[in-house]
């Protein structure tokens, strides 16, 4: 398997060598490993961005996103594998300008001169692009019109990470590198932002981002990598990851009075009156159990039918049976 | 779209490092801890031994020379020690721990124009920062120099030799709480061996601070501000040895990222 990627993504390095060569893939990654002494912290990672999507990847802390993201940025060396990013090697020095010029990158930490305004922090950045994006219209797209005189020191965290944001933006990049973008922010300005992200896309730009919010991936991403202590454990769309557009469907309602899961038309388990049902038929399965009711003049109370959700797959998909490596869940 | 990529026209290049140094300037200026440390503290050094000396001739302690004769070059250099070296040190060390510099490395801005940025940046302070301190001196009767070419050309060297030794230094440096520390341990004896607060009798001493960077670079100030000497070429030929070596380190040890790989 993954000698077949190896290859595929050798012959596009050699189609897309030179910079600036339109390719289908923006990113590819083959067989990529780093290692930080004796912590192997990627083991054998490959994977595919194409031009104008937004993909994520997806993991628990520790489980080696920030390193990938890291090396794709050319802040990192790699260990071994194939990195092609633009149709550039983040790692080869020389080609750093040119690369630096068409990718925009927004990392986890605020760092931002205390003392500049919010005007001058942008415009400064916006010098060092060949063709910036206007100034005003970037503080206009992440939200800070009317603090463009504040110096950075008195702005919010929240406000920072705009601002942050605005830094990745202002050279309007072909390709955005998102460490968790919304990590600290509160419900409306993360919806604020992933509409940002999602006009982003709109225009044209291919978007990678890393997250442990599930709500996140599932809003966002086109295309989702759970990594899972340095290696990928399943890719696909949000709908679809880990057989979750397969998976059975659940049935859950309360055991009517008088009943007992005997009585039902089709395999149950009850815990404290609480039924739950798997079924590959959901439509048939539901036409059985409300005729079933009907006939006995009672109901089914708190009746639901969903599938797995994206958090359930992700659980499943990054649990090793070691409880303590388990993601934070984002509180709602 | 990808049209202008990978062309970099001179020309650019020139605006770009301009532009650079000006944002060097703004957040300088606007930062008040950077300018108070820079400038106050040899100026109000100046005018306290301008107070004091003002009305004094030469005497042999001051080799012959009046004590302003002395201290207005030996500030002078000191102010410059102030605003490359220990600056440039702590500041750098600063921004690498807050990840400023990392973000710097995430732009297309080349580490060239970044360090020749503030390299331009430290010699026009350098050069505000001497200004005030001959201003001063005038003020309290010490006649202006007359060979501006031999203090141009040390003044440029010595603050290019002394912002490679901060870059050496902030290279060295783990983390930027050490930094301020580390500055003054070193500057500050080297300071006294060197002549700046008082004159150094002593010849072993001065062959010993003579071939450290502080004492050529007071002397190649003091010829031509106070002796009506030009060129100093032997302590110019020190200093610029110490520049390059710090050079080498600065470009062999710098880090851009706050945590080692």
């Amino acid at each position: 398997m993954r000698t077949q990627v190896t290859s595929a993504a050798g012959m596009d390095t050699r189609a897309a060598s030179r910079p600036g060569t339109p390719s289908a893939s923006a990113v590819v990654v083959a067989g990529l490993r780093k290692s930080y002494g004796p912590v192997q912290a990627v083991r054998g990672v490959s994977f595919t961005v194409q031009r104008g999507e937004i993909f994520a990847l997806l993991g628990p802390n520790g489980a080696g996103k920030t390193t990938i993201l890291e090396i794709l940025e050319g802040f990192r060396t790699r260990d071994a594998g194939r990195v092609d990013v633009l149709g550039a090697d983040p790692g080869d020095r020389s080609e750093g300008r040119a690369l630096r010029e068409r990718i925009g990158l927004v990392l986890q930490d605020i760092a931002v001169e205390p003392y500049l305004t919010v005007r001058e922090t942008i415009a400064r950045n916006a010098g060092y692009y060949p063709a910036s994006r206007d100034v005003g219209e970037v503080i206009r797209l992440v939200g800070l019109a009317g603090q463009e005189r504040q110096k950075v020191r008195n702005l919010s965290g929240g406000q920072k990470r705009r601002l942050d944001l605005a830094l990745g933006l202002i050279g309007n990049p072909d390709l955005l590198f998102l460490d968790e973008p919304t990590t600290g922010f509160d419900p409306n300005a993360r919806r604020d932002a992933w509409e940002v992200v999602r006009n982003l896309r709109g225009a044209g730009t291919t978007i990678v981002l890393t997250t442990h919010y599930m709500d996140e991936a599932q809003a966002l991403a086109d295309r989702v990598a759970v990594i899972s202590d340095g290696q990928i454990v399943a890719t696909g769309t949000p709908a679809t990851i880990g057989g979750r557009d397969h998976a059975q469907a659940q049935i859950r309602f309360v055991l009517p009075e008088g009943s007992t899961a005997a009585d039902l038309p089709a395999d149950a388990t009850s815990v404290d009156g609480l039924v739950t049902m798997q079924t590959a038929e959901p439509t048939q399965t539901l036409h059985q159990l409300t005729g079933w009711a009907l006939q006995r003049g009672t109901v089914l109370g708190q009746l639901t039918v969903d599938r797995p959700s994206l958090e359930d797959i992700y659980l499943r998909l990054t649990d090793h049976g070691a409880p303590e490596s388990r993601p934070q869940r984002s509180t709602r | 779209m990808s049209i202008t990529t990978a062309r970099h026209a001179p020309r650019r290049d020139v605006a770009l490092l301009w532009h650079q140094i000006r944002y060097e300037q703004l957040s300088f200026w606007r930062n008040p801890q950077s300018a108070f440390f820079t400038f106050v503290f040899p100026v109000v050094l100046i005018t306290i031994f301008g107070a004091l000396f003002h009305s004094g001739g030469g005497s042999s302690y001051f080799y012959g020379l009046s004590a302003l004769q002395y201290y207005v070059p030996t500030i002078a250099a000191l102010s410059v020690l102030g605003s490359c070296y220990s600056q440039l040190a702590i500041v750098l060390s600063m921004r690498r721990q807050n990840g400023i510099l990392k973000r710097v490395r995430a732009t297309p801005l080349p580490a060239w124009a970044y360090f020749l940025g503030l390299l331009a940046h430290c010699i026009m302070i350098s050069a505000v920062d001497v200004a005030l301190i001959t201003g001063i001196g005038s003020l309290f009767g010490m006649p202006l120099p007359t060979h501006w070419p031999a203090i141009a050309l040390a003044l440029v060297l010595g603050a290019a030799s002394f912002c490679a030794l901060g870059v050496a230094v902030a290279s060295l440096i783990r983390n930027a709480e050490a930094a301020p520390a580390v500055v003054q341990l070193v500057l500050f004896p080297l300071l006294f061996i060197s002549g700046t607060y008082m004159p150094i009798h002593s010849a072993v001493l001065n062959r010993i601070s003579g071939a450290l960077p502080v004492r050529p670079f007071n002397q190649a100030l003091l010829g031509p501000f106070a002796q009506h000497t030009g060129f100093d070429w032997r302590n110019l030929a020190v200093l610029l040895a110490w520049g390059a070596a710090g050079a080498a380190i600065a470009i062999g040890r710098f880090r851009w990222n706050p945590r080692p790989q």
